[in-house]
């Protein structure tokens, strides 16, 4: 059942069997396609940051960019405050970014199709910025609830959906993401099936799309890593620069 | 009709596929979700740290490196046209001044060249009426001597033709006498 569309999410162990107080660590492919999207990170910034070039390179230009563009990220969306974690964002949006784009290759595997892995990923952001935030401010950080000047009658309406808001955090933010990449690599697979299913006469309709999908698919790899970045600079200055 | 064919085929295995993806997300399968998880927070730990700790401070160095490289060569370039705008400003100012006594020189040449002009012509029109006296004076003086020439000449001239047509010889100073009246009349008209 190689043409299951949804055969391509399926994760298998490679190598021997690791387990860890009954608790299955297997090396998968979806670690091993982690180990390579973050090889690739290194890599890049290895020889992007090798050479002190006072005009740069163009490896060291990409790299360079990329530090720029998460740098801006950071600063238009949470201030100055948010600078000790910039290495964090960085590495998550790198990480996430490399992970899409690496999925989009024929015949690998998508790591952050999975909503365990996402999960992790945002579950961490939302524990992180409730401690840091709960730390800045202490029992002030509650006031994120209630946002000012809003009619009294309101208010514990309002203070509701805030909550709850505030608790969707991570289902949101990762949901967004798996969803998104699943979606896309699916509909990617069932287009593939439909060229060979057509042939020869009728495959070129579904092949055109395949290919304006692929455009698509590498835009919404970069776009959910920009977002998922974006959201968690977001969130991040929620709990430094308490605004309500 | 062999492409309708296609089609109900390519329909029908769809159909096929899409209950087939119905029947099981390979995400909502726990099995490995352990193991996703465990690998995810040690991969992206090792990820992290070499990120934060070597590449993001080198790259940070080197566009500090590279910033303050341009500033310091912008200062440079700035401190260096300050420096020739003054050297311009020195050059102009010694051009200036060299056209001030250019001016004064050709002024002071000009009024000694014109004084000593005035002189020399001075000098040249009092030589000039010198001369002009001095032919003055020939002048009249020849003048003086050929009326009297002309004196003799004619009392010599009219006592030959009176020997010659009266045969007589007559008193010289009654000839002297009449030229003298004659040519009173006529030489005072020319004189």
């Amino acid at each position: 059942m190689a043409s299951n569309p949804m055969q391509q999410f399926t994760v298998y162990r490679i190598g021997p069997e690791i387990k860890i107080a009954g608790i299955d660590l297997s090396f998968t492919n979806s670690s091993l396609f982690m180990v390579i999207s973050t090889s690739v990170i290194l890599l890049f910034l290895f020889f992007g940051s090798k050479e002190k070039k006072i005009i740069p390179d163009k490896i060291q230009l990409i790299a360079e960019m990329f530090y720029n563009f998460v740098a801006k990220m950071i600063s238009d969306t949470a201030g100055s405050k948010a600078k000790p974690f910039f290495p964090f964002i960085f590495s998550l949006f790198m990480f996430v970014l490399l992970c899409n784009m690496v999925g989009m290759l024929p015949y690998s595997f998508t790591v952050t199709s999975h909503i365990i892995v996402t999960l992790i990923m945002a579950l961490f952001i939302f524990v992180a910025v409730t401690i840091i935030g709960f730390f800045k401010h202490g029992f002030k950080y509650l006031s994120i609830f209630v946002p000012s000047g809003v009619p009294a009658v309101l208010l514990p309406l309002i203070t509701i959906i805030e909550i709850i808001s505030y608790l969707s955090r991570p289902v949101s933010l990762s949901v967004r993401l798996f969803a998104n990449m699943m979606a896309g690599h699916t509909m990617l697979k069932v287009f593939g099936g439909f060229v060979v299913s057509l042939g020869i006469l009728g495959g070129w309709l579904p092949l055109s799309f395949s290919v304006a999908l692929t455009g698509l698919e590498i835009l919404v790899a970069f776009l959910q890593a920009y977002v998922f970045a974006i959201l968690t600079c977001i969130y991040l200055n929620d709990a430094l620069n308490l605004h309500h | 009709m062999k492409s309708f064919n296609y089609l109900a085929i390519a329909v029908v295995a769809t159909n096929k596929y899409l209950y087939a993806a119905e029947a099981g997300m390979p995400q909502l399968d726990p099995t490995y979700w352990a193991s996703q998880a465990f690998w995810l927070i040690l991969i992206f730990s090792i990820l992290y740290i070499s990120i934060s700790k070597f590449y993001l401070p080198k790259i940070k160095d080197n566009l500090d490196n590279r910033e303050n490289k341009i500033k310091e060569d912008i200062e440079n370039a700035n401190r260096f046209k300050e420096q020739s705008e003054a050297k311009l400003k020195e050059y102009e100012l010694i051009l200036e001044n060299a056209k001030k006594e250019v001016a004064k020189i050709l002024f002071e040449s000009k009024n000694i060249l014109d004084k000593e002009i005035k002189i020399k012509k001075d000098e040249m029109e009092k030589e000039i009426e010198k001369e002009i006296l001095k032919a003055q004076k020939e002048i009249s003086e020849l003048k003086k001597n050929s009326i009297s020439s002309i004196q003799d000449i004619s009392e010599n001239i009219t006592s030959n033709i009176i020997e010659n047509i009266s045969g007589n010889k007559l008193n010289k100073n009654s000839i002297k006498a009449a030229v003298e009246e004659i040519s009173k009349k006529n030489i005072g008209n020319l004189l």
